[in-house]
């Protein structure tokens, strides 16, 4: 009886409505969470793993010493080195593919490189426009490590007291 | 045999034997670097240290020879903390730069470093660095990742027989290096690659190619010579990559000679032929393989078939060609109606060839006790069957020789005649007078004019007292005057002392096309009979007239005659073969084929084609094949070429009968004796450049005495017949010995 009674106050009062009303207006004043995509980013983790990229020593000379130990690693055989000794006698790749469409992005690769040549980069948002864009050559890797060396160098950083 | 125990495991034992040897044989793993079951024991590595009851210290299960009752611990806290200590010291000084080293995933010091040492190392001070020496075309060294084993050292000085690796220097500073500046020599020297636990030394040809994870290996046979070494062959994405040695106690033990190893080099040389091509009017033309099998038919219809000169087709093989390819063409040719078939090309006077049957197994040559060595020089030639010369001298055989020339053996030789071929054909025949008179037999009457010395009544008995000896012809005294005289010589010889014969004069798988009946019979003509009188049509199997026919010039001519149409089955570009050849077939060379090999005693070792060939070449035997079914000959529908063997393994003659006619003839004049280089006796090994850039490969001298030198007025800063002259006092009178492999030499030597 008395519940009956409760229920039919609330009903009159427009209780739960209020309630439901009171939740639009917290969000109306608080900070906003929709992010305007590309132009605003959501924080990344230092360990995301993205696109690859080859890096280089400060001096500029490549790091890779085709050692092929990612390609061995690699669970989807997404890499491809073909090795060679350079005219000074060092060791170094001619060929340096990674396969996207095999790629798992498992960072295996950049976990067995023993001289950090190999590393996946924060970069996820990619396309390419034909078929063979898919593979990333030697030159590419180059290139994307060049122009996000800040960033790589940053996040590789951020995560090394972890290691 | 006595029982001990083995980790809790009661094995079998023999009195004499070394704990590691009964591991291996029960299959207990025990880490070890300088061991190697075919050297000697050094024990110097530590790495084998079990724990023996009994014993104080652990010891080295390599040089603790089993005790009856004796138990031993590979597995206890003492044994595994011994080991894990010695790793401890070995990985010290080694840099541990393995992702730039070739060894890299096939290293046994990587292994057992993941089994048995800790991951983390206490060492903090510098490690040792230690220069290196260029040691030749062949090995590269990186000798700061030696960690001092001595396999290569004991290699040198136990198997190939010139110790050339040595350690210099004492506890921190030994190091092992070549003694001399010259560079490693040995014909067997990539044994040592793969002797090597480490990177220290690594194939220089296959230098950063590939990791060993990459490759597959095949089994095959290695044809360079007539011993038929087993290998592996390792592919890469349909490439040969490596060869590398399989082991056979039979024929080659572990071993392979550095011929075997270093000519795959030469498959993907630039100068392969890719197509076949046509010559119309003088001018060659690429075409395709429809094109140029239907062009090449018409013509044997239109030059032999048709007008019923049937024996006007010949049929010339090198002597590198497969028992398959041998047989096919021979049996081609007798359908079509021709007997000319023949292999000998090198031979000036084929009435007067060595005919002497093999009767030694090779396993068996480590066993005798007396080996009479006439007209080679082993080591270069066949180095698997000088190994086991070696080890039977290392096991007390007593070896003489009968050479033109004095050669620089790795085995200690007893007596070393200094004769050309007449007086090595005099020194047999006095030879086997004494053992007639010594045996009290009826004397021949070749062998009246002969007066018996010391000397031969010496070299007479020494095959009269031994139990096992051998008599080794070599390929020396293939065109000497008397060179079936010497070869009949021997075999009475042998016969009469119950000796065995070894024939080393023939060479590849010559023995195959001699078993396949590839040599004339009584309807054929033979090579020289055949280029002497015009024939109207030639199918040509791999053979390059410079490098294969002892007479280069007049062959040439004989095959560019504009009557004569020639069909060349080739696998690489030669100027000659475009100047004489009316259609050129470019077919697969080694490894690329699948086929037989018969080895010097009789052994037929089947292999499979380890990659496929280039796109546009073809294996010789489907070319004889399809060139067989376009002529409408019956019997040739074969679906691979183990078809071909087995109908081939049931006709093949063993043993063929041959007449034992002694005739001695003196030569008058100076002998030529012309031997190439032992890296250019087939086309794939002249173009491996590893091996050309070798001191080996680049054998450029013709030896002579003072005197002959001065009867031919000559200086040793002269060239007879190009090539340079050495005057040197241990060549026989009358004799120059030229060893090279210039290819202008066949032109000028008739």
């Amino acid at each position: 009886m008395l519940n009956k009674f409760k229920k039919i106050i609330k009903d009159f009062t427009l209780n739960e409505l209020l309630f439901g009303m009171s939740v639009t207006a917290k969000e109306l004043v608080n900070t906003k969470i929709t992010v305007q995509f590309p132009e605003e980013r959501t924080p990344i983790s230092p360990r995301f793993r993205g696109i690859h990229a080859l890096r280089r020593y400060p001096n500029g000379e490549e790091r890779c010493i085709a050692c092929k130990l990612c390609e061995a690693v690699c669970p989807a055989n997404a890499i491809t080195i073909e090795s060679e000794m350079r005219e000074d006698g060092s060791r170094r790749t001619s060929q340096y593919d990674i396969d996207l469409f095999k790629c798992i992005f498992c960072g295996f690769c950049e976990e067995a490189c023993p001289v950090d040549a190999i590393v996946e980069t924060q970069i996820f948002d990619y396309a390419f426009e034909s078929r063979d864009g898919s593979v990333l050559t030697k030159k590419r890797l180059l290139e994307i490590g060049e122009q996000n060396k800040k960033a790589i160098d940053q996040t590789k950083l951020e995560d090394s007291k972890y290691r | 045999m006595f029982e001990i125990e083995i980790d809790g495991k009661i094995v079998n034992a023999n009195p004499g034997e070394n704990l590691i040897t009964v591991t291996d044989r029960e299959g207990i793993s025990v880490p070890r670097f300088c061991y190697h079951n075919k050297l000697s024991v050094s024990a110097n590595c530590r790495m084998c240290l079990v724990d023996v009851e009994g014993a104080t210290k652990p010891q080295p299960a390599c040089s603790t020879p089993v005790s009856n009752g004796m138990r031993v611990s590979t597995k206890n806290d003492k044994a595994k903390s011994s080991q894990k200590a010695v790793m401890e010291f070995l990985l010290i000084n080694h840099p541990l730069d393995c992702p730039i080293c070739d060894q890299g995933g096939e290293c046994e010091l990587q292994d057992v470093a993941m089994s048995y040492s800790s991951d983390v190392s206490r060492f903090n001070e510098g490690k040792r660095v230690i220069a290196d020496s260029d040691i030749g075309p062949l090995i590269q060294t990186d000798m700061t990742r030696c960690i001092h084993c001595t396999r290569c050292v004991r290699f040198g000085a136990e198997i190939a027989g010139i110790m050339e690796m040595g350690g210099t220097g004492r506890g921190d500073s030994l190091k092992i290096e070549p003694f001399l500046q010259e560079g490693i020599q040995s014909e067997l020297s990539g044994n040592m690659i793969d002797l090597c636990p480490v990177g220290a030394l690594t194939s220089k040809p296959f230098r950063y190619e590939l990791r060993s994870w990459q490759m597959n290996a095949v089994e095959g046979i290695a044809r360079h010579d007539s011993v038929g070494s087993n290998i592996h062959i390792q592919t890469y994405k349909g490439k040969v990559k490596r060869v590398v040695a399989r082991n056979n106690d039979n024929i080659n033990e572990t071993w392979i000679s550095d011929r075997d190893r270093f000519s795959c080099d030469g498959l993907n040389h630039e100068n392969r032929l890719q197509k076949p091509q046509i010559k119309y009017d003088g001018v060659w033309k690429e075409t395709e393989w429809d094109t140029a099998l239907v062009y090449s038919t018409k013509a044997l219809l239109r030059e032999v078939i048709d007008n019923k000169e049937e024996s006007k087709l010949g049929a010339l093989a090198s002597n590198n060609a497969t028992l398959e390819e041998y047989y096919l063409l021979r049996k081609l040719l007798k359908q079509v109606g021709s007997d000319n078939t023949d292999y000998r090309l090198n031979i000036k006077d084929l009435s007067n060839t060595i005919n002497l049957d093999s009767n030694i197994k090779i396993k068996d040559i480590e066993n005798i006790d007396y080996a009479l060595l006439v007209g080679s020089y082993t080591r270069l030639e066949q180095p698997m069957i000088n190994h086991r010369l070696r080890k039977s001298s290392l096991n007390g055989a007593t070896i003489d020789v009968i050479n033109s020339m004095s050669f620089n053996y790795n085995l200690p030789i007893n007596s070393e005649y200094i004769l050309n071929s007449s007086q090595i054909a005099n020194l047999l025949a006095r030879t086997l007078k004494a053992i007639l008179l010594s045996k009290e037999q009826e004397i021949p009457g070749y062998l009246d004019k002969f007066k018996v010395s010391d000397a031969d009544t010496q070299l007479a008995n020494k095959l009269l007292s031994s139990d096992k000896s051998a008599i080794i012809l070599g390929e020396h005294l293939i065109n000497s005057d008397n060179s079936s005289n010497i070869a009949n010589l021997i075999s009475i010889i042998a016969e009469k002392t119950s000796s065995s014969t070894l024939n080393l004069s023939e060479t590849g798988n010559s023995i195959a096309a001699k078993s396949t009946g590839f040599v004339p019979n009584e309807n054929g003509l033979d090579a020289n009979e055949m280029l002497a009188s015009k024939m109207n049509a030639y199918i040509l199997l791999d053979v390059y007239p410079k490098y294969d026919f002892h007479n280069s010039v007049s062959a040439i001519n004989a095959l560019r005659d504009e009557k004569t149409f020639v069909i060349a089955l080739n696998s690489f570009k030669d100027s000659d073969v475009f100047d004489y050849a009316d259609v050129i077939l470019p077919i697969s060379s080694y490894y690329e084929t699948s086929g037989t090999h018969t080895n010097v005693e009789g052994e037929m070792q089947s292999f499979s084609a380890a990659v496929g060939s280039p796109k546009d070449i073809k294996p010789a035997w489907k070319v004889l094949k399809v060139l067989a079914d376009l002529l409408d000959l019956s019997g040739f529908n074969y679906t691979d070429s183990s078809k071909v063997t087995s109908e081939a393994k049931q006709q093949i003659k063993q043993n063929i009968e041959h007449d034992r006619e002694i005739n001695l003839i003196n030569t008058k004049g100076v002998e030529i004796i012309w031997q190439p280089s032992p890296y250019s006796t087939d086309a794939l090994l002249r173009h491996s450049n590893s091996l050309q850039a070798t001191k080996i490969g680049q054998l450029n001298t013709a030896s002579m005495s003072a005197s002959t030198a001065k009867s031919l007025k000559l200086s040793d800063t002269d060239n007879y017949l190009g090539v340079p002259v050495v005057i040197s006092e241990v060549v026989a009178d009358k004799c120059v010995f030229i060893s090279s492999s210039n290819e202008t030499i066949s032109e000028k030597i008739s």
